[in-house]
């Protein structure tokens, strides 16, 4: 009977102690799970930091195409334009007043040519802003711009309706994907036809671009890490949770579509 | 001098070093409630030399370590939720049982039921604060909380004081040393609460230190 006492009595002093160290297990637990919150709430503002240096990253590199769209524009249209309105005023001779005048309204065409292409100068110019106004007005700029050397049929299809709220990250980054596109179609591809889709469907934003170009092995692009450009595609299309896909093959062109959650 | 009246006069010079100017006035009136917890502490202790019964000394103590504590407590939940009603209730709770424990068996006879009903309601509320910490979505210095550690502190001491109060009547049998092992039990509770109150003292100091 003795011995059982004893018995209990250990027990209960176990007990006791289990119940007296419980507080330090509840005080470890809160100071290990704010630890854990503090871990967290610093990698949340450091994905925020990078997410807003890329988002200013893709600002300027907008900014840097359209500056290099222009300078091409001022050297190969307008600049020859001008030069050959200057050409053709210096060769006038006003003795001939017949082949002056045929001159003159040469040089007037020539001068409202570039007048005109000033002001499509001026549109490109406004290209990175005009993504306020909407993606698929930016977009539309952009074709314009390439369908304007003669040697691209762009086709552009536009397909369910947009969210009624915009995110302007979201779109400079689409934007930003569709200038490298472009830019590859236009140094690589050797295309003559691009087909451009904007579509939102299921709460996401869905852009597709094909051309018929010499296309490419986009798997030992992958491999050997040469394709900076379309990782950059890839890494900005992650930042904002979406995902690029490409498809390429040699001498089968090239598809490329960008799916990106909305807005 | 014993161990448990030395700690206590040591809280009670820190919180006057730390709290004295402090600009929240709960936290400032913590000095005083260390000071009433000395006067009790050792006035008992008189007694009890002196052969008297001090249990009395205990049971008015208890009015002033009910209200400081449930202000204090108040005053660190009040940053999360509004705590008033549920403080008041407390307190009336507590209110209610101590009548009736004096009416039962007199003033001279130590209200054992009030203060584990107390000591458990201060465990909730510690639990509740630990709770709201969690739940909450800035991130705080918990290492330099002063309410942290004061609630640390409250809930080793009055978890403690609970469980041994349930197990008492196995555990006044079990001697070590010549003494109870409730009286060490006691004793490193009322070490661990006035080391973890000290340091939230600290820290508060520290706080009003670098705010102003």
């Amino acid at each position: 009977m003795q011995k059982m006492a004893n018995h209990i009595q250990e027990l209960i002093l176990i007990a006791t102690l289990i119940f007296l160290l419980a507080p330090v297990f509840v005080i470890l637990y809160i100071l290990v799970y704010n630890r854990r919150k503090i871990k967290h709430i610093e990698e949340k503002e450091q994905m925020k930091l990078a997410f807003d240096a890329e988002i200013v990253k893709t600002q300027l590199e907008v900014q840097e195409q359209t500056m290099q769209n222009i300078g091409a524009d001022l050297h190969d249209n307008i600049g020859q334009l001008l030069s050959l309105s200057s050409l053709t005023l210096s060769s006038i001779q006003l003795d001939d007043l017949t082949k002056a005048r045929e001159k003159i309204d040469a040089a007037i065409d020539l001068t409202g040519r570039s007048i005109k292409e000033m002001r499509l100068l001026g549109k490109l110019l406004q290209g990175d802003q005009l993504l306020g106004v909407g993606l698929s007005e930016a977009i539309c700029h952009e074709i314009n711009w390439i369908e304007k050397s003669g040697k691209y049929q762009v086709d552009y299809l536009h397909e369910g309706e947009m969210p009624a709220t915009s995110n302007l990250d979201k779109d400079l980054i689409l934007f930003r994907i569709l200038q490298e596109v472009m830019n590859n179609i236009i140094k690589h591809s050797f295309a003559t036809k691009i087909n451009i889709k904007l579509a939102y469907i299921a709460q996401n934003m869905e852009l597709h671009i094909d051309d018929n170009g010499v296309g490419f092995d986009a798997l030992s692009l992958h491999a050997a890490h040469n394709g900076m450009g379309l990782q950059n595609m890839q890494k900005r299309a992650r930042i904002v949770g979406g995902e690029v896909t490409i498809w390429s093959l040699q001498n089968e062109g090239t598809r490329i579509s960008v799916i990106i959650p909305y807005p | 001098m014993s161990l448990i009246i030395f700690i206590e006069i040591t809280c009670f010079i820190i919180a006057v070093i730390c709290l004295i100017k402090d600009a929240d006035m709960t936290w400032r009136s913590m000095a005083l409630f260390l000071l009433i917890t000395c006067i009790t502490e050792i006035t008992g202790k008189l007694l009890k030399h002196a052969h008297q019964h001090n249990q009395w000394v205990y049971n008015i103590f208890l009015v002033f370590e009910a209200s400081f504590t449930s202000f204090m407590f108040s005053n660190i939940i009040g940053k999360y939720i509004n705590s008033r009603p549920l403080f008041l209730s407390g307190l009336a709770l507590i209110l209610l049982l101590y009548v009736y424990e004096v009416i039962d068996h007199g003033f001279f006879v130590f209200n054992n039921l009030t203060a584990t009903v107390m000591s458990v309601i201060f465990v909730v509320y510690c639990f509740y604060y630990y709770y709201l910490l969690i739940k909450d979505e800035q991130s705080i210095d918990l290492q330099r909380s002063a309410p942290f550690w004061w609630v640390a502190g409250a809930l080793f001491f009055y978890f403690g004081s609970t469980v041994v109060n349930l197990f008492l009547s196995f555990l006044q049998d079990v001697s070590v040393a010549g003494h109870n092992i409730t009286y060490f039990i006691f004793t490193a509770l009322t070490v661990i609460l006035y080391s973890c109150w000290s340091y939230s003292f600290i820290c508060k100091k520290w706080l009003t230190t670098s705010r102003s």
